[in-house]
């Protein structure tokens, strides 16, 4: 995931304070010694939005093109998770493959 | 081509005709033991008609059985079921108790499979068991109607209305009916699966972690798989579901995307996206096409972002974009073609976007940070491709204009002060330094950066307090200490100098309080060594300090430096002081001692004439170890790097020539063998070496090491052909004065009377560097054709030439403007 304020889970607009919250908070769930991967992909995002002058450049420079799951990403963040319908369910189950 | 060969099945005549029945049965079970079921069927049928044995008909059903799971295991299905059938009529097997109730499911003959019912429960527990749960989705989804022949009593019955009211409650989002009907569903229910199922479904979207392990205790290929698979899809981490759901039909991606709560609107591109997720990653043109094709599904503002960032990579749909979104600024505009340009490697194309981007941005409100961070970028590119990483004068300028409209950016300031520092211009480091300390007045770093200059200009007192300062805002700072003691250690040298020992004996304790390290306190004991009274206590504080700095050779290299620095003893003498200190000139010294040897070189000033003095003494022991030390790359690289870093040619080449041997053609040692060779007049060498470093250059920017193509680059580039006749070159204002015969004339006779290395030599001065380099390694062909080519490219329009569209005129000469000049200029972006 290339955008760093989804990996933060903050808004674009967030400030100062909030991305060092989300931080903190993501670095707590995620140590480094139980997912290295995942703590070095927080601190990349934290470093390239900590402030507001950083926040400027990587808006001005960050070149990194959007991939398939960028899209997918952008797109499922204004979806909210449903429910099945009994319907679906009984259809699904109805099905052998 | 091979053609393989198959093993062929034995043919019922041919087994009939050719074996005795002992034999045949014997193989006949070979056969089934070794999986040959075709083999096996064709014999036991062979036997069972000579003889219809009980054990034999057991066989020919177990072989039907296993050829009939292989065939559905490759998805043959139906014919799985046709030999199960077959099975069952030639050796008297009842059709229910295996596999067949799952393939009837699985080739969606639901009816027929529950027509079974009413003898599943006559089967063995075991087999009844395992028919149950076969059927249990079935039966579940089924109309009451189907299921007439089930007993009142049978299990299957009795659980299917707690097993649909889970269904129901599931559905409906009610935890409260849904528990209580999963509580009615024991254990040992064929519908025990949906349990942990609809638990996991329920809670998917809230506690992930549990419902994963919940899924986790449900076996693969259940009556309810289809679910399990589904609700494993929605689980996968990050949209790592998307690739997943390639592997569910249609309904299951429904009730995915039902899950994650996918609009309507937006499944077709989310389906779209589902291949190319997985398979090769679509290029950014077919990813920007299908943005702006789906653009009122994924909504303008979303799809106008996506596409905003992806234009960098396809700057050819700018149209496309501009007729799509009706809008795309003119600061967008050169930001986009700016980032296009850096990853086309292009530049100087870049630049020209960037600068016409901080026009515009410095022109709006609330733009000038911006501007400020592109200024900052043009400059840190510009350091990224200079050799020693120093700043050029466009650089400089770009950062002080960038303070002007971002004053507040303190590690700004600190590269500019490093930087002048660096490069020995004081005034202007303490210009940029009191600039920055009236916004940053208590800032550790700055003062730091002040006792650095103060340390560099020779005020050792000075530099003291100022360090003292910097330890009340940061006390544990240990370079602050260090620069307290060097201070000192710098200050008791010049008294050493001016032979005032009492006061450099003053200055060496205080000295000795700030230093912590081995090193650092090695070179106090070897000046309190200089400044001791005359005697054997002399001789035992320098052995003590060579042994402090680690090893004979760096000890032995200190001691001359300081030596030198003090004008404790001449040169000449260096032998004596180094027997006195215990070192053997005789040994050879380790790769370990000759990397601390490097180390040290890095921390002396360039151009310190006491390193030549001190190496000459110690040419043998250096010698020796070129000859004999086999290095690791890295370790000869920073030797070289620390002798050629200190004009140490004769040594530098020794030990290049020792890497080259065991990494031909590296381009870092090809660089420093040149260098080392030619020093300051690459002029010069010779076409082939010429061509050696073109091919490293080449090299080198193909593994993407920057620093030396660049000091290649410039290498090549002061090289020409021949030495420069600077006085000689004619003038651009006197040939444009000729005529374009005149201007033949003047060439011919150039090329007769001055030789080919005199024209070139004007060609390039012509042309300018860049393009002249270009030109000579884009040709390919003597000196002499390349001659004679420039002139035909030279002479239909004279001085201004008509170059080919691919070599752009671009050399700017970095002229390091004085802070004053860079105050001057009007308008740094006018170009």
């Amino acid at each position: 995931m290339s955008d760093p304020y989804r990996q933060l889970g903050v808004p674009e607009t967030a400030d100062d304070d909030t991305i060092r919250a989300a931080y903190l908070a993501a670095i707590r769930a995620c140590p480094p010694e139980r997912d290295r991967q995942r703590f070095e992909q927080v601190r990349a995002a934290f470093e390239a939005v900590a402030s507001e002058r950083q926040r400027l450049a990587h808006a001005l420079f960050d070149a990194r093109a959007p991939t398939v799951r960028d899209v997918l990403e952008l797109l499922s963040a204004g979806w909210k998770m449903g429910t099945p319908t009994e319907a679906s369910l009984y259809q699904l189950l109805g099905r052998h493959d | 081509m091979s053609r393989k060969k198959k093993s062929k099945p034995t043919s019922a005549v041919a087994v009939a005709g050719s074996t005795d029945t002992s034999s045949l049965a014997s193989n006949a079970e070979a056969a089934l033991g070794a999986s040959r079921y075709k083999d096996a069927i064709e014999q036991f049928k062979v036997l069972i008609k000579r003889e219809r044995r009980s054990d034999w008909l057991e066989g020919l059903a177990a072989a039907y059985a296993g050829r009939a799971e292989q065939l559905a295991a490759k998805g043959m299905v139906k014919e799985a079921l046709a030999l199960w059938r077959t099975r069952g009529e030639s050796c008297g097997v009842p059709l229910l108790g295996g596999p067949y109730v799952a393939w009837l499911l699985q080739s969606g003959q639901v009816e027929q499979a529950l027509s079974f019912l009413p003898a599943v429960d006559t089967l063995p527990p075991e087999a009844q068991a395992l028919a149950q749960t076969q059927l249990a989705a079935a039966v579940l989804v089924a109309p009451d109607a189907l299921l007439t022949g089930l007993l009142a009593c049978s299990p299957m019955l009795h659980h299917r209305t707690a097993a649909r009211a889970a269904l129901a409650a599931c559905a409906g989002g009610d935890e409260t009916a849904l528990e209580a009907a999963l509580q009615a569903i024991s254990f040992r229910s064929p519908y025990r699966d949906l349990r942990p199922l609809l638990k996991a479904l329920a809670i998917q979207a809230s506690d992930r972690p549990s419902a994963a392990a919940a899924l986790a205790r449900v076996t693969q290929n259940g009556p309810f798989e289809p679910l399990r698979k589904v609700l494993q899809v929605c689980l996968m981490p990050g949209t790592d579901w998307l690739s997943g759901m390639r592997h569910l039909d249609e309904v299951g991606r429904t009730l995915v995307l039902d899950l994650k709560g996918c609009p309507q609107s937006q499944r077709s591109l989310v389906l779209d996206l589902m291949p190319r997720v997985a398979e090769t990653a679509p290029t950014s043109l077919e990813l920007f096409n299908l943005v702006l094709r789906q653009r009122r599904e994924i909504g303008e503002g979303l799809a106008r972002q996506l596409c905003l960032r992806l234009l960098p990579h396809v700057p050819q749909r700018m149209d496309a974009f501009r007729a799509s979104f009706l809008s795309l600024t003119a600061a967008e505009h050169e930001r986009v073609l700016a980032l296009a340009a850096e990853l086309m490697q292009q530049p100087e194309q870049a630049q020209a976007h960037w600068l016409r981007l901080i026009k515009l941005l410095g022109a709006t409100q609330g733009g000038q940070q911006r501007a400020a961070l592109v200024l900052r970028r043009l400059a840190a590119s510009h350091a990224d491709h200079s050799p020693d990483g120093a700043l050029c004068s466009h650089a400089v300028a770009w950062l002080g204009q960038s303070l002007d409209l971002d004053p507040a950016d303190l590690a700004t300031h600190l590269r500019l002060i490093r930087d002048a520092r660096r490069n020995g211009e004081l005034k202007q480091a303490r210009t940029w330094l009191d600039a920055a300390r009236t916004l940053f007045p208590e800032d550790a770093q700055l003062l730091q950066e002040a006792v650095e200059i103060a340390l560099a200009a020779g005020s050792f007192k000075k530099a003291a307090g100022l360090a003292k300062q910097v330890l009340k805002v940061d006390p544990i700072n240990p370079r602050v200490r260090t620069l307290i003691g060097q201070a000192h250690l710098a200050h008791a040298r010049k008294q050493i100098g001016t032979h005032n020992l009492l006061a450099a004996r003053r200055e060496l304790d205080e000295a000795a309080t700030w230093f912590r390290g081995a090193g650092e306190r090695g070179l106090v004991t070897l000046l309190q060594g200089f400044v001791a009274e005359p005697g054997a206590a002399v001789d035992a504080l320098l052995r003590e300090a060579v042994g402090q700095l680690g090893n004979p050779l760096v000890g032995g290299f200190q001691l001359l430096l300081e030596g030198q620095r003090t004008k404790y003893q001449p040169a000449r003498q260096a032998s004596e002081l180094l027997r006195r200190a215990g070192v053997d000139l005789a040994a050879t010294p380790s790769a370990m001692d000759l990397v601390a040897l490097a180390h040290a070189l890095n921390t002396v000033p360039e151009g310190d004439r006491g390193v030549g003095a001190a190496l000459d003494a110690l040419h043998g022991m250096l010698e020796r170890a070129a000859n004999t030390l086999r290095l690791t790359e890295s370790d000869d690289l920073l030797v070289c790097e620390a002798l050629h870093r200190h004009g140490q040619s004769e040594l530098t080449q020794r030990f290049v020539k020792a890497a080259l041997e065991r990494w031909p053609e590296r381009p870092v040692f090809v660089y420093l063998d040149a260098a080392a060779r030619f020093g300051a007049s690459p002029w010069r060498m010779g076409d082939r070496e010429f061509k050696r470093l073109d091919r490293a250059f080449e090299q080198a920017r193909a593994q993407g090491d920057q620093r030396t193509a660049s000091r290649l680059g410039k290498m090549l580039s002061d090289t020409g052909f021949a030495a420069p006749h600077e006085d000689m070159a004619p003038d651009a204002d006197d040939l444009e004065a000729f005529s374009p015969d005149g201007i033949r004339a003047v060439m011919e006779a150039m090329l007769a009377f001055g030789g080919v290395d005199r024209f070139l030599e004007t060609a390039r001065q012509e042309l300018g560097k860049t393009t002249f380099e270009r030109l000579r390694r884009d040709f390919k062909g003597s000196k002499k054709d390349f001659a004679q080519s420039l002139f035909d490219l030279l002479l239909p329009t004279g001085p201004e030439p008509a170059l080919p569209d691919r070599i752009v005129v671009l050399d700017r000469p970095p002229v390091r403007a004085s802070s004053q000049a860079v105050k001057n200029q009007p308008d740094l972006f006018d170009e």
